[in-house]
């Protein structure tokens, strides 16, 4: 049994541009059959019961299972209009939905998971950063976050402290704000749209709005997928495949902030699935 | 500059890159969207390789469409030591793994694709197959661990070696462990502790290899 | 089950500086051997996040965790923590030791508590580990001359001559694995070949 909570939000399903060139999506969502297609032009998700709710948002198609409990967040950056918009593409991951949203919040494996890219020995340290769970929009935000990389971005040359905002917007999807190599004024923006296949398997779609007008398309596609793909070895070897919500079984230090509140936020809003409640 | 259209996903790309890297062949990489776009199945890739596969390497007026041949000709440009031994039984037998490598390809290779990148075939199949190719290459290693041999022919890392690589040291990627092959495990661990030797997602650098970081 | 010692793999499959994964009785084991040769069976957890330890690297006479290089030192007792380099982890963050014994070429392994030694397997020398799709059973039917439990032993025909050949049985989660030592003038090649045999003919009763 699904909690109501976890079935009125909002989940990734699907790429848009790939439905709207006629492919239909075969697929699950929590557990359940799900189909994604063009009916007459307009993007249907059709389950088990019914039509789902469905939008169409950041190069993707979001479905709610239930009765939504407030619209998509909002990313306004997606709506600048000289932003490399970029859809990366899925990737199968056999784990917990919610264990790839939370490496995705974490920077501390930098350098041993994405090493002489995202970070590299000797600069391993995390500075302190400041994590709030927003009350207006309900999000988990993570800000004034540092760290020292080699290659930050396709289009940086040597290394850079980076900064960093993070922000969790929905259960299972989550955006940060980085340091644009090209630009002193704005931001990079990086997504990861998590679809929860079931509690243990999941389908990511990263996604990017850049600044970025020189870098080929396929490059972008390309680094972004080799940053996740060294993620997913880490992510198929967890133990459990559950994200335990429960404080004693994993130890997490002043680095962990972004993954204690996240898993505080979903315990509180019982946004469970995905989660262990107690150690087994 | 030798010119290699490349996926930085894909096992046959890397095995080209790992070549050029271990013999020192600077490429010029031209990235191919070959997930999620599948570029590689344009009609304008099609010009350049009818069979709408990656690499494709182009150096002047030669293009090669198979992996084990672009390790030939980098290793015989740049580093002819990685062609193995000249005699005829070494020779054969590295003509033997770089075809047994397109098995390790046709098998955890698709593995690695279904689990991955979602495509559409019979995993069981695959996976079964791909222990039957690791069970054939542990066994062969292991006979060459008896022998004190570290290395699938000669005495030295051949382009034999480097063809089986990827695919092995990838399994894990389509669900096939490496617990139970123990010399494949120790052979990937001696590739990847070469000079000059580039890692790919899934294949981690030996961090054991760079010293400890001083602590403040 | 009652606790006994397992093998988990041979000396010669893990040098020094390396880090595999091993099992006792259902527990993931992470075991390696430091840089001086020192030889340990840890759970295979980072405590931390969940990882396996099996898949991080060995530096000295410690081993880190590959996600977020926490390193364990001797008993298993938390280092350093790079994130936080100035830190001394506190004492509490420790990883379960197992007891793991290396004796005859044949690295075995039992919880910290076990009393006494390994089983003996003398007058045999090790050959290679391999896993099996199929059951103890299935194994002991094609092989008759193979008698034991947990430790299989008999005199088998390998190129035409009688051979004393020991196989030690793992029971792991993915299936059955046997570490196989044989006697000390087989030719290893053909004593290699005869395990092969005796998986596939074992594969075959079964799949039959």
């Amino acid at each position: 049994m699904i909690a109501q909570e976890v079935l009125n939000e909002w989940y990734p399903v699907a790429m848009a541009a790939q439905i709207r060139a006629g492919q239909r999506r075969v697929t699950q969502l929590l557990g359940q059959p799900i189909t994604v297609e063009l009916q007459k032009g307009a993007i249907v998700v059709t389950g088990q019961g019914g039509a789902l709710h469905v939008t169409e948002a950041y190069g993707h198609v979001w479905a709610c299972p239930g009765t939504p409990a407030h619209d998509l967040f909002p990313i306004p950056e997606a709506l600048e209009p000289c932003r490399r918009l970029v859809d990366v593409g899925v990737v199968r991951v056999k784990c917990s939905p919610l264990r790839a949203v939370e490496n995705f919040l974490d920077i501390a494996h930098f350098p041993f998971v994405h090493t002489d890219v995202l970070g590299a020995e000797p600069h391993t340290e995390v500075n302190r950063y400041e994590v709030q769970i927003r009350e207006d929009s309900d999000e988990v935000w993570a800000t004034k976050v540092t760290f020292y990389q080699p290659q930050a971005a396709k289009s940086a040359e040597g290394g850079i402290v980076t900064q960093y905002m993070y922000r969790v917007a929905a259960p299972t999807a989550a955006v940060l704000y980085k340091t644009c190599p090209n630009r002193t004024d704005a931001w990079d923006v990086i997504g990861i749209f998590v679809q929860p296949l079931t509690e243990e398997l999941c389908d990511v779609w990263p996604w990017m709005a850049l600044y970025d007008d020189v870098t080929p398309q396929a490059e972008l596609i390309a680094f972004q997928q080799m940053i996740f793909l060294q993620d997913r070895s880490i992510l198929e070897n967890q133990i459990p495949r559950l994200l335990p919500l429960d404080p004693g079984m994993e130890i997490p230090t002043q680095a962990d902030l972004t993954s204690i509140a996240y898993r505080r936020w979903l315990k509180k809003r019982g946004l469970t699935y995905g989660a262990q409640m107690v150690a087994a | 500059m030798i010119q290699l259209y490349d996926y930085v996903l894909s096992a046959s790309c890397y095995k080209v890159r790992l070549m050029a890297a271990l013999v020192g062949v600077k490429m010029d990489l031209e990235a191919v969207d070959f997930h999620p776009g599948r570029a590689h199945k344009s009609v304008e890739f099609a010009q350049l390789n009818p069979a709408g596969t990656l690499p494709v390497m182009v150096d002047g007026d030669m293009i090669l469409t198979e992996s084990t041949a672009m390790l030939v000709y980098l290793a015989k440009r740049a580093g002819p030591q990685w062609l193995g031994p000249d005699d005829a039984k070494s020779a054969a037998q590295v003509q033997q793994w770089l075809a047994f490598s397109g098995r390790l390809a046709a098998s955890l290779g698709m593995a690695r694709l279904h689990d991955m990148l979602l495509y559409k075939g019979d995993i069981d199949a695959w996976r079964a197959q791909g222990h039957a190719a690791l069970r054939e290459l542990e066994a062969a290693l292991t006979e060459r661990r008896f022998a004190g041999g570290e290395w699938l022919v000669g005495d030295t890392p051949s382009i034999a070696d480097i063809a089986c690589f990827p695919n092995a040291a990838l399994s894990q990627d389509g669900g096939v462990s490496l617990d139970a092959y123990p010399s494949v495990r120790l052979w990937t661990r001696r590739i990847r502790a070469l000079d000059r030797f580039i890692e790919m997602p899934g294949i981690h650098r030996l961090h054991e290899l760079s010293p400890t970081p001083k602590v403040a | 089950m009652t606790p006994r010692w397992t093998a988990t793999g041979l000396s010669q499959d893990l040098p020094k500086g390396v880090v595999m994964a091993g099992h006792w009785q259902g527990h993931d084991l992470a075991v390696w051997r430091s840089a001086t040769g020192r030889l340990q069976a840890w759970n295979d957890r980072c405590p931390h996040r969940g990882m396996r330890l099996s898949h991080g690297f060995v530096r000295g006479e410690t081993l880190a965790c590959i996600y977020h290089g926490w390193v364990y030192g001797a008993e298993g007792g938390c280092k350093h923590i790079p994130a936080h380099p100035a830190l001394t982890p506190p004492a509490t963050i420790t990883v379960t030791a197992f007891a793991c014994v290396e004796q005859d070429g044949v690295i075995w392994v039992a919880p910290a508590d076990m009393a006494g030694s390994p089983p003996a397997v003398s007058g045999v020398q090790p050959l290679r580990s391999v896993s099996l799709t199929c059951d103890l059973a299935a194994v002991l039917a094609v092989e008759p001359a193979l008698l034991g439990q947990d430790i299989l032993r008999g005199t088998v025909q390998i190129d035409g001559q009688g051979h004393d050949v020991c196989l030690l049985v793992q029971n792991n989660p993915a299936g059955l694995t046997l570490h196989a030592l044989c006697g000390v003038r087989a030719n290893k090649v053909a004593a290699s070949h005869w395990v092969e045999n005796l998986r596939r003919r074992a594969e075959m009763k079964v799949a039959a």
